[in-house]
């Protein structure tokens, strides 16, 4: 099997990624990346991005594949397969507002003012159930928007709803759902493709395996 | 020898629009050179070249290609108001041209084309805004024989260019549509699997499937999508359980394919690939994309467009391809083929003061058998290092050897160095 070069996002779903390969027969330990960016496990050169250039390195072919959260994926114009759903590091994109708003208690505005780091996803989800809403783009803590008059509203992700009770604000509708994601270079699908395919299918055989265990822990 | 001028006014307008390329001298010719193998090897089948217009009007670009790659179009506006665009393919150009004043044939007709597309992607994406694309059309041909020399020519003139061995895959448009219509799936579901599928997100085609009342086998068939690849075994793989006609014509369709592309020794590079997902509304038949290993993008697409004809008013079957030639310069350079080349190699010619038309004489000899040579233009006192021929004022002249000057007439070095470099310089 010929080796892969395979793209890893850090932060939050790097713990997740790492110990997904490990189960799919590349070992790698987490700590490993704290001291390089770039190392080798299993005939696999593994590197480290952040989540939003996972989908860039993949594209234009400095990575075969890579692990990238799918609310990474909705903001990239980026061509890749996407081929399998990993099924952690599990978040939802919600819109959120002032829980004494009209719009909370569940009566939209004619013309609605959100904010979001999402834009792309906001325009689909807005044309979706055909709203007319005025989305303003911003870069980080979007919660403080309705708070400070900047906005009606927000389009953000949620992974444990700590933040919007926080800042007083509830989830009046969901907008997607967003779990990590393999995703393949369109070239090396086919020139590696032996390679890329039972990565892939190793990869599907842990995800399996590990819901089946969740579920016998829950029976 | 002068020095490189220091950069001075750092105001001054140098910059450069982002994601378009300066291609320097050695790198410009290679390109060149690339294209133009392409090209002779299109001649050499018998297509016959055309030339476009960079700017084609917005309706004549929109009555031929989907909705997504009108959005990547520059645009801008005709004295008259009307919509104009720089091309951002050629094959629509090519068809309308075929059906305004190429429609007698004869045909089947064979063109091929090379020129600059443009496409307005976001400046920063690493992906180049303008590329010189080379293609062919072949029109009037609804055979597979057709889409089998199109196939075999795309990957004889990427090996021509010197990117020989890539890999062909082949697949075809109507086999997951037919797929999809014969497993019994209503027309809002087929939309959704193949708008999945297009979107090369297999997570939303198994999502999608699971939706709905397709039967197990087309399932089977689905899932395994990736594998949905190898060599001619996986048309009598893909067929069992396949009861429906549209489905199973494509795949007989695929195996005359593969027969007639062996017969053009593409065996050991060709693989079928039933996944292959290109734009449904476009192709209409067998479609397929060469690659290398240097490379994370495809170095060339193509495939059968049997209805682009019609929108211009001539219903004519269609096939072709288009190679990518600045993919194909990076694949190359990848493959480390050629070193750097500041400068293209040339003969040097100086001289003293008063020996100029006689130096300019030895040059244009030298250039005619075919050398390449630059004529200094300042006389230099005695020959300055790198010159090959030195002329003085009377005619006497010096050239080098490679290792010392030696004497001559200015007609006896002009001979030694035609022939002793055959016009190249040595390095």
């Amino acid at each position: 099997m010929s080796g892969l070069c395979v793209a890893v996002p850090n932060g939050a779903l790097l713990e997740g990624a790492c110990e997904l390969l490990g189960a799919a027969g590349v070992d790698v330990e987490a700590s490993r990346f704290d001291d390089a960016l770039l190392i080798e496990s299993g005939g696999h050169r593994l590197i480290k991005v952040r989540p939003t250039d996972v989908p860039v390195y993949v594209e234009m072919g400095a990575a075969d594949c890579g692990i990238v959260g799918k609310d990474m994926l909705w903001e990239s114009h980026r061509d890749a397969y996407e081929l399998v759903d990993l099924r952690f590091g599990g978040c939802r994109l919600v819109l959120a507002a002032p829980e004494d708003s009209a719009l909370a208690a569940g009566n939209w505005p004619p013309s609605l003012r959100v904010a979001t780091k999402y834009p792309h996803a906001a325009v689909r989800f807005f044309d979706r159930i055909n709203v007319a809403a005025d989305l303003i783009k911003l870069h980080g803590s979007v919660e403080l928007a309705p708070a400070t008059g900047l906005a009606d509203a927000i389009l953000d992700i949620v992974a444990t709803g700590r933040t919007l009770r926080a800042n007083r604000l509830v989830e009046v509708a969901e907008a997607g759902r967003s779990t990590a994601r393999f995703i393949v270079n369109q070239a090396s699908l086919k020139t590696r493709s032996e390679a890329v395919t039972a990565l892939a299918a190793a990869l599907r055989r842990a995800v399996d395996a590990r819901a089946a265990a969740k579920r016998e822990g829950a029976a | 020898m002068q020095d490189a001028p220091t950069v001075e006014g750092a105001g001054a307008p140098r910059g450069r629009a982002g994601g378009f390329t300066d291609w320097l001298p050695g790198a410009a010719r290679r390109r060149r050179a690339a294209g133009d193998a392409m090209i002779r090897t299109f001649e050499g089948w018998g297509y016959g070249m055309v030339a476009t217009p960079l700017v084609e009007p917005l309706d004549t670009i929109s009555s031929g290609v989907g909705a997504a790659k009108q959005t990547q179009l520059f645009r801008f506006m005709d004295a008259d108001g009307a919509l104009l665009a720089l091309v951002g393919e050629r094959t629509v150009s090519v068809a309308r041209v075929v059906a305004t004043q190429l429609r007698d044939g004869p045909y089947p007709l064979r063109l091929c084309y090379a020129g600059p597309v443009l496409r307005n992607q976001p400046p920063l994406g690493g992906r180049r805004r303008e590329n010189l694309q080379a293609g062919c059309e072949l029109i009037g041909a609804g055979c597979i024989a057709a889409d089998a020399e199109c196939v075999a020519l795309a990957a004889e003139a990427l090996s021509r260019a010197g990117l020989g061995g890539v890999q062909v895959d082949v697949g075809h448009a109507d086999f997951l549509p037919g797929l999809l219509e014969g497993a019994g799936l209503d027309a809002s579901d087929r939309e959704r699997v193949l708008a999945a599928l297009s979107g090369r997100d297999l997570v939303a085609v198994e999502e999608a499937l699971s939706e709905t009342s397709i039967g197990d086998a087309e399932r089977a068939l689905l899932l395994r999508f990736p594998a949905l690849r190898g060599g001619r075994e996986i048309v009598d793989a893909a067929a069992q359980g396949l009861r429906a006609e549209r489905p199973r014509r494509a795949l007989g369709e695929l195996a005359q394919l593969w027969d007639l592309l062996m017969a053009y020794g593409l065996e050991g590079h060709l693989h079928l690939d039933l996944g292959a997902v290109r734009d449904w509304d476009y192709y209409t038949g067998p479609t397929f994309e060469l690659f290398s290993g240097e490379l994370g993008f495809p170095l060339g697409t193509g495939g059968r467009y049997d209805g682009l004809l019609g929108r211009f008013g001539l219903p004519l079957p269609a096939t072709g391809f288009v190679l990518h030639v600045d993919r194909c310069c990076d694949a190359l350079a990848r493959r480390g083929g050629e070193a750097a080349e500041p400068l293209p190699p040339a003969l040097r010619v100086a001289y003293a003061a008063g020996g100029e038309a006689i130096a300019i004489r030895a040059a244009t000899a030298l250039r005619g058998p075919g050398a390449a040579v630059a004529c200094d233009l300042e006389p230099s006192d005695g020959p300055p290092a790198g010159a090959d021929l030195y002329v003085d004022a009377d005619g006497a002249a010096r050239w080098w050897d490679g290792s010392r000057w030696a004497d001559a007439s200015t007609a006896e070095a002009v001979a030694a160095l035609a022939g002793s470099t055959n016009g190249r310089r040595a390095t």
